[in-house]
């Protein structure tokens, strides 16, 4: 995204070198002849991955075409246009002392960005003056001030990020805020969530994490509905945790609470992409009425208490998927680059070839702790079922229970950042911090409806209707 | 109503033609092109849109209106074939090539400028009526021309191709019901430029576009799967866009009735531009008439404020006599405003000073003079009485003095509602190019000059074309030839006419007037396929099956498809019969009958043929055959005068069947 005018923004050699001949460039207002014949419109900047020799306009009838630009082309400038911009009229609610203070910490993603509808490109900016235009039902659920403290793609999200994050949300829950809000680009929204999970001790108020998988340039929008979910969880709820504020369904209904070291994003474009695994959610929200499944989870202190955040993150720490054929390179390249920490997603109960076990070893002896997590995401590590768990167990992993995998990783790096002692390392890994563990699996913890259920159904269950009978 | 004069009134018609292409999968998804008729959806899907931030930053206007409506939409759909991409929840998948491939076919027959990028554009919606609150849509060609049967040439100035909308299955309270099955269904759209001036014109164009799309066999031929809106304007008014025309004979009267309407409008402003009426004075100042009214003698006033609504009084400055004025018989300028305000907050109606307040509503002489007084009415003044409260009353009063300052403009443009009595009402404001912005989900699709050519090698000819061609190698009317098209037949038709090339008659008879009974006898003629009618046309050309036999065969097939012809026959009760028994059979009737023949003469022939078709078997023979032979063997015992009828007979037998009906209209 660059604020630099660009004259020919997004075209080719070949392109400008045409358009520069008839003094056309972005905005112009032209009509343009080939042996196509003859179209008019305005000149749009061009996706920089699209192919040159064409010109992209917006036709009168609002279509926007690509015309092809070659010797024949004949151009005429009717006029030069004004850029066209998103404007909006700001609105900037006066605070409203029954509501409470909410502060939203914006990170990017599609929850904090917006379409360009002229050039279909995604505008990063999500200021509170214009988060009220488009959602005004905030206004009616919290007071709100934002920050923007990233404008990225979640998938660029860094281990330094996760814990300037906790720092910053630390110094506003400490200031007095209500609750807090984290907009994030839902690609590694539960990474970072599970990573503050972590980062944050004794909060005292509600982080809500919150994204959208359709974003709001679009009426089928999830952001709004999600957004007014996450500001009543954070405005309201009693929960003094990390949490996940998204869809629970397709419908745009009822939005899950979930715990940040048990979600997941499972889909990789529905609404209700998001799932606890393992255990059902915390709680759920229906037009701003808030309904807890469980009692177990951290409550605002009274009194307050001050919340701190971790001094510090390791960044060398890696993740690893476990795939029948894999090299041991492959676990030899984080020896040999000195990384601190490695989780692995093992098959089944928590198992990698047997290839990889000399480098287990090897790993071992550099005192690199690994902890095994399943790429079954349901279920807990079983390293003492199989003779070949034991053995892997031998070298030093360390079975990660029903740990998420992306759990792992960023309880190893919060870990190693903080701790030293190669036991406390060991124990820690092993021991509930933040529910990242649970004690068992419920057994609606393991769910997964398709709509086949009632075929299931055996036929002697199944309500016989009386027989009519024929006379 | 017909003293218009067209070319005075400077009237502009443009016609929009939309149509279901018959690919096998949906635009954007790898769902079937199939719609699930009545059958009970498998889910639903609950959905809340919002309008969005427009390109100035302000709500949409047609967005805004859908909103001003909102309520929850569910969608309905089935496991097997709709799937997560019409529900919105998985990106689109590539753009299906068959679907550029027939619209560039008929592109290619309107004689278009093909695009050579497309790009994948949204056009939304907030109707509910597509799950994203967009429809895909790409141009795909411009300025190309039809020509008309009376020689003249139409612009057409753009073809699309886009996804169809989901169809409305119910509506309860403010929730939408949608079937998603046809959702996703390609269309293509064609417009005309805005050049024809004349209503029949304008019916007989979109005729035409129909007959040439039907002509290509790549388009569905079903009811809905054309669709046509018109666009209508006049000197000094404005372009107003006509949706849902389902028939092409209602295209005249709609545009008569817009043609008053906005002479008639234009006429209210230049009453108004001239008269003592000012815009500013238009203002929103409603006044709370509820305790005045509580105890009125108007039943549903009375029973309003007692529900806990509002009775609101406003004031429309300079108005009077306007809101009385009719703009068609029957539909005064009130009707207009109320029509409005009933479309966008889902009240009744308005009452308004230009009716008969004491006659048509019983309120009291005292309370009108009291509402007058309250709400300062001058000489030249109206009011507007509204019952309502909350939102609805908002809205409606922003309605109210909205329309009644685009009055001085004249005609507003709006995208109005055919009906079926040839009016049309307020649908939504105009929304236009400002609802289009760029998919950023889907890469432009490149048309290369090698696919363009290749498509232009399949183009087949114009189907008038076909027709005086057809019409005049087989000697049969040109709308029989016409029907085939719009039917589809026209393959089929060549297929059989190879095998029986002396009968063309018989074989237009077979695919369309008997598959026609079968249908009105609610027969499952879905079924028939190509092989079933060059199964029997053989079968007629071998003389195994009868004439008579046919419909009955065919009818078996309806319900049992993959029965063989003998075995149809069988079930049909046909049994195959020995001609050389025949002589005999028929030798043997007579000597039976003699008494009756003695006694009826050629009267007998009747009772005579029944006998005979009994013995041989009803539709094993040709009837033809039949009486022929009963004939020559009744001739010795007959006077010899009598025998000279037959001639007629035959005559009337191969009569060319009836011209069907202007079949397949839109």
């Amino acid at each position: 995204m660059t604020n630099v005018t660009n004259e020919y923004e997004g075209y080719k050699l070949e392109s400008i070198e045409i358009l520069k001949k008839f003094g056309a460039k972005t905005w112009s207002k032209i009509k343009i002849e080939n042996q196509m014949g003859i179209s008019e419109g305005i000149i749009l900047p061009r996706n920089k991955y699209a192919p040159d020799g064409m010109v992209e306009i917006k036709l009168k009838n609002g279509y926007n075409i690509g015309i092809p630009l070659d010797s024949t082309t004949k151009i005429e400038v009717i006029s030069q246009e004004p850029k066209m911009e998103i404007k909006f009229d700001p609105i900037t609610p006066a605070p409203n002392k029954n509501l409470p203070n909410l502060v939203l910490m914006g990170t990017g993603g599609t929850i904090s960005s917006r379409l360009d509808y002229v050039t279909g490109g995604v505008i990063p900016a999500f200021q509170p003056a214009e988060l009220f235009a488009a959602v005004p039902e905030l206004a009616d659920v919290c007071n709100l001030e934002t920050e923007v403290v990233y404008q990225i793609f979640s998938e660029n999200m860094k281990p330094k990020y996760w814990l300037d994050l906790a720092q910053s949300i630390t110094k506003k829950v400490n200031n007095g805020v209500d609750g807090v809000i984290v907009a994030h680009g839902t690609d590694t929204l539960s990474h970072t969530a599970s990573a503050l999970s972590f980062l944050l001790k004794d909060l005292q108020t509600p982080v809500v994490c919150v994204g959208s998988q359709r974003s709001s340039d679009r009426p089928s929008s999830d952001a709004a509905m999600n957004l007014i979910h996450a500001a009543s969880i954070a405005g309201k709820s009693d929960i003094a945790e990390v949490v996940v504020a998204m869809l629970g369904s397709s419908d745009h209904d009822y939005g899950f609470i979930h715990r940040g070291t048990r979600v997941r994003k499972m889909h990789s474009s529905a609404r209700h992409a998001f799932r606890s695994i393992g255990t059902p959610p915390l709680g759920m929200i229906r037009e701003s009425q808030i309904s807890m499944f469980t009692t177990d989870y951290h409550k605002r202190p009274s009194p307050t208490v001050e919340t701190y955040a971790a001094k510090k993150i390791e960044e060398k720490v890696g993740l690893i998927y476990a795939y029948p054929g894999m090299p041991h390179d492959l676990l030899d390249f984080f020896i040999d680059k000195n990384y601190k920490g490695l989780v692995i997603a093992g098959t089944g109960l928590g198992h990698i070839p047997y290839d990889l076990y000399p480098s287990l070893e090897r790993a071992q002896e550099a005192k690199i702790p690994i902890v095994m997590t399943v790429q079954t995401l349901w279920g807990y590590t079983g390293m003492d079922v199989y003779e070949n768990g034991r053995e892997i167990q031998s070298y030093g992993v360390i079975p990660g229970q029903n740990m998420l995998p992306e759990v792992a990783l960023t309880k190893l790096a919060w870990i190693l950042g903080n701790y030293s002692n190669d036991q406390e390392i060991r124990t820690l890994i092993s021991t509930n911090v933040a529910g990242e563990i649970t004690k068992g699996e419920p057994i609606n913890g393991y769910q997964i409806f398709q709509g086949v259920e009632s075929h299931l159904v055996p036929e002697k269950h199944k309500t016989k209707s009386p027989k009519k009978k024929k006379k | 109503m017909n003293d218009l004069n067209y070319d005075e009134l400077g009237l502009r018609i443009g016609i929009e033609i939309h149509q279901q292409l018959a690919s096998q999968q949906k635009l954007f998804c790898h769902c079937p092109n199939q719609l699930q008729g009545t059958r009970a959806p498998d889910f639903e899907v609950l959905r809340k849109q919002r309008p969005v931030l427009g390109e100035e930053g302000k709500f949409d206007k047609g967005m805004l209106v859908e909103f001003l409506k909102k309520g929850s939409v569910v969608y309905e759909g089935y496991y097997d074939s709709t799937c997560t991409y019409e529900l919105d929840e998985t990106p689109p998948f590539s753009c299906n090539e068959e679907c550029i491939d027939i619209v560039l076919e008929i592109a290619h027959l309107l004689h278009m400028n093909i695009v050579r990028e497309m790009h994948v554009c949204r056009k939304n919606y907030v109707d509910g009526s597509v799950p994203g609150g967009f429809q895909r849509t790409m141009e795909l060609g411009q300025n190309g021309h039809l020509l008309l049967k009376s020689g003249k040439e139409i612009g057409i100035e753009n073809i699309f191709l886009e996804e169809d909308a989901a169809r409305r299955s119910k509506t309860e309270g403010k929730t939408s019901y949608f079937r998603i099955d046809r959702l996703g269904i390609p269309l293509t759209e064609i417009t005309t430029t805005p050049d024809i001036h004349d209503p029949y014109e304008a019916k007989e164009a979109a005729y035409r576009i129909g007959l040439l799309l039907r002509s290509t066999n790549k388009v569905k031929r079903v009811l809905g799967s054309t669709r046509q809106d018109i666009n209508i304007s006049i000197k000094h008014g404005e372009r107003i866009e006509i949706k849902g025309v389902q028939k092409l004979d209602w295209i005249p009267a709609l545009v008569d009735f817009e043609c008053h309407r906005q002479l008639k409008l234009i006429e209210i402003k230049n009453i108004l531009t001239k008269g003592s009426a000012k815009i500013a004075q238009l203002v929103n100042k409603p006044v709370d008439l509820t305790s005045l009214f509580q105890d009125t003698d108007c039943k549903f006033v009375k029973a309003g404020i007692k529900k806990g609504l509002k009775f609101t009084g406003m004031k429309i400055a300079g108005f009077k006599n306007i809101f009385g004025t009719e703009v068609f018989p029957n539909i005064r300028f009130g009707t207009e405003v109320a029509g409005k305000v009933k479309v966008l907050t889902g009240l009744k109606g308005l009452i308004h000073s230009d009716e008969d307040l004491v006659g048509k509503y019983q309120f009291s002489e005292a309370h009108i003079v009291e509402t007058r007084k309250l709400l300062s009415i001058g000489e030249h003044d109206l009011f507007v009485l509204l019952l309502a409260k909350g939102q609805a009353l908002e809205t409606a009063i922003d309605v109210i003095i909205g329309r009644t300052k685009a009055a001085f403009k004249g005609v507003p443009e709006e995208t109005r509602q055919a009906q079926e009595d040839g009016t049309h009402i307020f649908l939504r404001e105009l929304g236009g190019e400002k609802r289009l912005y760029p998919d950023t989900d889907s890469p432009a699709i490149i048309l290369s000059e090698e696919r363009i050519e290749r498509i232009k090698t399949v183009v087949g000819p114009y189907p008038w074309e076909v027709i005086d061609a057809y019409s005049k190698k087989h000697s049969i009317a040109p709308e029989i030839v016409e029907d085939l098209i719009m039917r589809g037949n026209l393959t089929l038709y060549d297929k059989l006419i190879t095998i029986l090339p002396d009968n063309p008659t018989l074989v237009i008879r077979t695919i369309t007037d008997m598959v026609k009974v079968l249908h009105r006898d609610k027969k499952n003629t879905e079924q028939l396929k190509e092989h079933h009618f060059v199964v029997l046309i053989t079968g007629v050309k071998n003389k195994e099956v009868a004439k008579e036999a046919m419909e009955p065969i065919l009818e078996i097939w309806t319900r049992h498809p993959s029965l063989t012809l003998v075995k149809a026959k069988e079930q049909a009760g046909i049994t195959s019969f020995d001609l050389s028994q025949l002589d005999d059979i028929v030798q043997g009737i007579i000597e039976k009958n003699l008494d009756l023949i003695k006694a009826r003469g050629r009267g007998a022939m009747g009772p005579l043929m029944g006998d005979l078709m009994k013995a041989v078997g009803r539709g094993s023979i040709d009837g033809k055959i039949l009486s022929s032979k009963l004939n020559q063997a009744l001739a010795p015992h007959l006077p010899a005068k009598s025998v000279n009828k037959k001639k007629n007979k035959e005559k009337k037998d191969n009569k060319s069947p009836k011209s069907p009906k202007n079949g397949g209209k839109n």
